[in-house]
Order: C-alpha cells, then structure tokens, then sequence
C-alpha cells in the first residue's frame, strides 16, 4: 500500500467519523407502554421510516409492560434517567404537570396540527389550557353480547337498561349449565371502572364538587345492584378472582353471556375464537335513562428535561401523520384520534366500531385530580368487599369516599 | 504494629465495595423515610417520623405485618418438615434415584415468576387444571374459586411457597447427609439401634448445623418474597393476602408514596436484622453447650 493510498483512507475514514457525528447527532429515547405483541414492531417499524427521512436523528424504542410502566417512569424520574418521550396514562398526567416533569406543547403546535384530533380525545391531556400530552391510544367501553347464548335464551336485543339485563340473566341462568349472564370484573386494574358502568347509569359521579361521589345514594343503588346479581348466580362465581383478562377470557369460552370492555376485544375474538358470535352494544342505562361510557385515552409527553425537544417533536409529528395513525389503530382495535383518519373505511365501516363512537358523546374521562391511583385502589377494595359480603355496601362505600376526600384535599 | 494493621488494609477493599452497595443505599432509604418525597423520588421537607406515624395508624399496614409472620413461618417450617423426610429417601441408594433427584431439583429451574403464573392458571376457578383435576376425581362437584378469597387463595400461595422453597432445602441436607460417615450407623446397628433411633440420635443432630442454614437463609428468602402472592393475587382482594412487600410495592410503585414505601423497607429491614441476631445467638449458645 502506498502513503497515497493510505492517506486516501485516512482521508475517507475521517470522513466517516465526521460524517456520522454531523448527521446522527441526536438520539431521541421513547419509552412505550405495550398493549399488544404488535405495539414493539409498530413502533420499531415506525422508527425505522422516520429515521429514513430524518438521517440525523436516531430513535431509540424501550417497550415496557403496562403493569411496569409506573414504576419504571417512577424510578427513571427519580434517577433522572427518563426518556424524551413516553406513553402515559392520562389520568396521571396531573400528577406530572404539577411536578413539572413534562413539557407543554404549545409552542410547537399549529392551527393546522390541532385540526387533525377530534377534539374529544385531545382535550383530556389539556391542562391550565396548555397541551401536556397527545392521545396516542383511545378506547371507550361497550357490552358484549354473545348471541347465541341470548337467542337460546329466547332474548332477541341487547338489554336497553339494567332491570331488562337482570331479566335477561335470570333467563341465561335458566338455561342451566356453567352460563353466566354478567361477565363482572372483580380483580386487579379497573375493578373500580366496572363499577363505574353501573355507577353512571344511576347517575352518579366519581368526583362532584372536589368529593367523591361514591358514597351518593347513586353508588349504593349499583352496589346493591351488582351484588344482587352475584348472589341471584347471574355472575361468574368468585368474582374477587376475575381480572379484566379473566373475563374477557370466559367470554370468549361462551362462558358468560356479556363483558364490558374496549373495542380490542373484538381484534381478539377475530384471531382466538372466530367462531364465536357476538354483538356490541351501549351500556345498559340506568331507571332514569342515565348511561356512561368510561373513555380513556393515554397521552404521549415530552419529558422536561429532554436535551433534544425539537427531533422528539418531529417525531411525534411524524407519529400522528394519518398514515402512522391508521397503522397503529389497525393493529391495536383503538379508536381513531384522527379526524381524516376516522374515515377510513377500516373504521367508518366497522360494525363494532361504529357502536363505541357512537357512545362518545356520554363518555366519562377519569377527572382530572391528583392521586388517581390511590382513589382507584380505595374504591377496588371497598367494592372486592362488598362483593365478598364482607361489608354492607352503604357503610364501606362511606367509609372508603372518606378516605378518597382526605386524598383529594 | 505491622500485624495489626495488615489485616485491616487486607479487608478495606471488600468493605469499601460493601459500604457502597449496601450503606450508601441505606443511608438514602432513611433519608426517603424522613423527608416529604414527591412521586418522583424529589426530597421536600424534613418531617421527621411522620410516615412512620402514618404507617403505624393503617390496619392494612398492621395485617400486612402479622400476615408476613404467617407467611414465613408457615412456609420455613413447613419447607424443613417435607425436605427432611424427601433428602433421607434422595441420600438411599436405589435404582432411578438420578430420575428422582432430577425431579425434585426442576422447580428450581424455572423462574419464580413463571411458576407463579403457571399456579394462577392452575388455580383460575372455570378452566384451571386444579378445578377439573379435582372434578375428574370427584372430589368436588361445583369449581372452587380458589384466588376469590383470602381463606382458600392464602393456604395455597405458601403451598406454592413451600413447593419452590423445597429443591434448595434439600440440596442443603443432601451436603450435610453425605458428611455423616457410614460407620456410625454400622456401630448404631450392632448395639441394636433401630431406624428411628439412628435418625434422632445420629442424623438429626448432626444434621443441625444445615438445618440451622437452611432456616436462616429460607426465612430471608420467604420475607422478601414478592413474584407467588403477586403472580397470583396482587395482594387481593382488597389486601386480603398483602404481605409487606407487596403492600411495599403498591404504595411505593403504584399509589406514588415514596416517603412511606421507604419506612416500610427499613420496617423490614429492622424485622429481618432482629430476627437474625436473635437467633444466630441462639444458634451459637447452642453450639457452645
């Protein structure tokens, strides 16, 4: 080799080194929550076209389990080590915002950007009427209905309100055989919203005037009620030991008539029991025609101490394009956030689909208060409680909205 | 001079790695506890021993507390009570005895969690393997609802705990019994000893010192065990199985409590450290006499 030719390589090496420090100068950390086996690869996937188009920035993906995400968030926060962005529940944000953790987004948004949410999903990450967070994940719940199961019974509708529900059990319960006619969550995340669903029907509220709702002749009514299906053997038996999954998985084994739920389920049922007939409908309502729909959305935020705000807003930007949107929603059976987006046929013309956004108008978005976790563990306990016969519904509610009023202070 | 202060320069260095993995830790634990701590782990005001106040005045703390002493001594004794008899049969010559033995160690192959999750599958009241074993015996006719309750979901959960504290135990005995010489069970045997007498007289004494190891590493194992009761219940319901670290883990992780979660670890830091002195002691008393 000669010194030219060395000197050549030399030349082309530096090149290189310099060419890769110019270009990938910022890499921007994601933390993801995972909600399905496809929300790892559609991020990956995602990263990969935006780092195409965008060659001096790296994205880096960390997928987490849902149930690890809290502490996760937690300890990175703590040890300053947390991302730039990540997936959050939005019922925590206030906890976040009040720290100062995240970032508003304001500065980046435009007129034209705002225009492609359908403002019911974006409002919730709104607080002091500054953007905290976008809505990277919707859903809204509805009642599954199995129908064969109903038309064995001779029930030929979904029940409209709870009294034709019960009627409706009581029927299944008839048909003899390990059928039941509410699938009822009893365990783990969002026992508490199950009982919301009841709970809003009466007319009730979690959070009225800044004290809980849950010792409102409302919340009795639906404990009571909830109760007398367990011990009429309308529900599943031990209902303490369902969690949301249970459920949904019994459903799908024909062995209760109905679940409430998010419009994923149907993904599921498509790949795991696709023999299985079913419809969806609105949440019974309540004697005075009061009905609820819980709607959650989790919000991506851009964490404040991010070195790198303006490559992870392009990346966001890049996310909630109508084509990265439509891809995501498909995999995971969540709701459109996207105006445009909701007219694909995939979600304009989904029988399923079309009953969950048709209950938005009634749906409830948790309140925006500090300590949403504590609550929703306070109102899970008071409710497994009642549910075991283990407290008369009217003194353990009381007892637990005193302890959500000291939280809410 | 020199030979006394040798042996310090020799120690420094392994006291120095475990001054910082284990003190500097600690040292910010007991801070936690005596600050205001936001969730994110952010020090606030000094307020002295009011999470402890707090803790103290919680029943859910209180039963957390008894219920872990329930726990451990329910799952070491019990652990001691099945190894001895299984690491006496593993020690007799007899043929597939690599089979049992291969066996018995499996459990301790699979991670904790898994077999935890496996157990929550078996024990799930509708389509759990337990359910329909049971019912294929006729020994049930309806299912039971194993984890909807505290009275049947606890019994099960140190059963459990006992079931993958068992492989570990018994590889202990397994040491210990080959230590025991031969020839003192040939000498038991001609001046007529039966079996029994030469298992309480000859083997169980000197067995002693692995059953004192294994009580002592089982039981600090067994208080901090987190993945059987959180695969299976969470806790649930409505704290009814909550032992101190999965009480820990929700008001740390889940509620946001920092402040209180770090009592709760110095709690059990100060249960297990009072536990272990007192009966190292007793160990060593006994040993001397």
């Amino acid at each position: 080799m000669t010194i030219k030719q060395k000197l050549c390589l030399l030349a082309g090496a530096s090149l290189i080194a310099f060419s890769t420090s110019a270009f990938a100068e910022s890499t921007v950390r994601v933390t993801i929550a995972e909600y399905s086996k496809g929300t790892g690869p559609y991020f990956e996937e995602a990263a990969r076209a935006f780092e195409a188009a965008n060659p001096d920035t790296k994205i880096q993906i960390e997928v987490v389990p849902w149930d690890n995400l809290q502490q996760k968030l937690t300890t990175d926060i703590s040890a300053g080590a947390n991302a730039d962005l990540s997936i959050i529940g939005t019922r925590w944000l206030l906890d976040y915002v009040k720290e100062s953790i995240v970032a508003p987004l304001d500065e980046h948004i435009t007129p034209d950007f705002k225009a492609r949410f359908i403002d019911t999903f974006l409002s919730p990450s709104v607080m002091n009427g500054k953007v905290y967070g976008l809505p990277i994940a919707a859903s809204a719940r509805a009642m599954y209905y199995n129908k064969d199961i109903f038309a064995k019974a001779g029930i030929d509708t979904p029940p409209a309100t709870w009294a034709d529900f019960k009627t409706a059990a009581e029927k299944i319960k008839q048909l003899g055989g390990e059928t039941y006619g509410f699938g009822l969550q009893g365990k783990e995340i969002e026992t508490d919203v199950y009982f919301y669903y009841g709970m809003w029907s009466n007319g009730g509220e979690i959070v009225k005037d800044g004290k809980s709702g849950l010792d409102s002749q409302a919340a009795i009514d639906t404990a009571k009620l909830y109760k007398s299906f367990i011990d009429g053997g309308l529900t599943q038996p031990g209902v303490t030991s369902y969690s949301r999954e249970d459920v949904q998985n019994l459903f799908k084994q024909g062995k209760v008539a109905t679940v409430i739920t998010a419009p994923f389920l149907s993904n599921q049922i498509k790949a795991e029991a696709p023999n299985l007939k079913y419809g969806v409908a609105p949440i019974p309502a309540g004697p005075t025609g009061d009905k609820g729909t819980y709607g959650v959305t989790d919000s991506i935020v851009l964490f404040e101490n991010s070195k790198n705000k303006e490559a992870a807003w392009k990346f966001l930007d890049f996310l909630f394009t109508t084509e990265q949107r439509t891809k995501f929603d498909k995999v995971e059976g969540f709701l459109p956030v996207n105006a445009e987006e909701s007219r694909d046929p995939y979600f304009a013309d989904n029988a399923d689909l079309k009953v969950f956004t048709s209950l938005l108008p009634n749906a409830r978005f948790a309140p925006v208060i500090p300590g949403w976790e504590d609550i929703a563990q306070t109102t899970s306990n008071a409710i497994q409680k009642i549910y075991l016969g283990e407290g008369e519904p009217e003194a353990t509610l009381k007892e637990a909205a005193a302890k959500i009023n000291e939280t809410l202070k | 001079m020199q030979r006394a202060t040798a042996p310090y320069i020799l120690i420094l260095p392994s006291f120095l790695l475990a001054a910082a993995i284990i003190l500097w830790p600690l040292k910010e634990i007991v801070s936690l506890s005596l600050h205001d701590v936001n969730r994110f782990g952010m020090l606030r005001d000094f307020i002295g021993l009011e999470h402890f106040r707090v803790l103290f005045a919680d029943p859910d703390f209180i039963a957390a507390t008894w219920r872990t002493l329930v726990w451990t001594a329910a799952v070491v004794l019990g652990t001691l009570i099945v190894s001895v008899p299984i690491a006496l049969i593993l020690n007799e010559d007899f043929y597939g005895r690599g089979f049992a033995r291969i066996l018995i160690m499996l459990p301790w192959a699979i991670s904790l969690t898994m077999t935890a999750i496996v157990w929550r599958w078996a024990l799930n009241g509708e389509s759990g393997m337990l359910n329909s074993a049971l019912r294929g015996l006729g020994l049930i006719n309806t299912n039971i609802q194993w984890l909807a309750e505290a009275s049947t979901a606890f019994p099960m959960q140190i059963l459990i705990g006992i079931l993958v504290s068992v492989p570990f135990t018994v590889t202990i005995f397994l040491g210990g019994l080959s230590s025991v010489p031969d020839d003192l069970y040939e000498a038991a045997a001609t001046e007529g000893a039966g079996s029994w007498d030469q298992f309480r007289l000859i083997t169980l004494p000197l067995l002693r010192p692995f059953i004192n190891i294994a009580f002592v590493l089982n039981t600090i194992y067994v208080f901090n065990s987190f993945p059987i009761i959180w695969a299976t219940t969470q806790g649930g319901p409505a704290n009814s199985t909550d032992i101190l670290v999965t009480y820990l883990y929700k008001v740390g992780f889940r509620i946001g409590r920092l402040g209180e979660a770090a009592a709760v670890s110095l709690i059990m830091f100060a249960i297990l450290l009072v536990f272990t002195i007192i009966y190292v002691r007793l160990a060593m008393r006994e040993a001397k006499a």
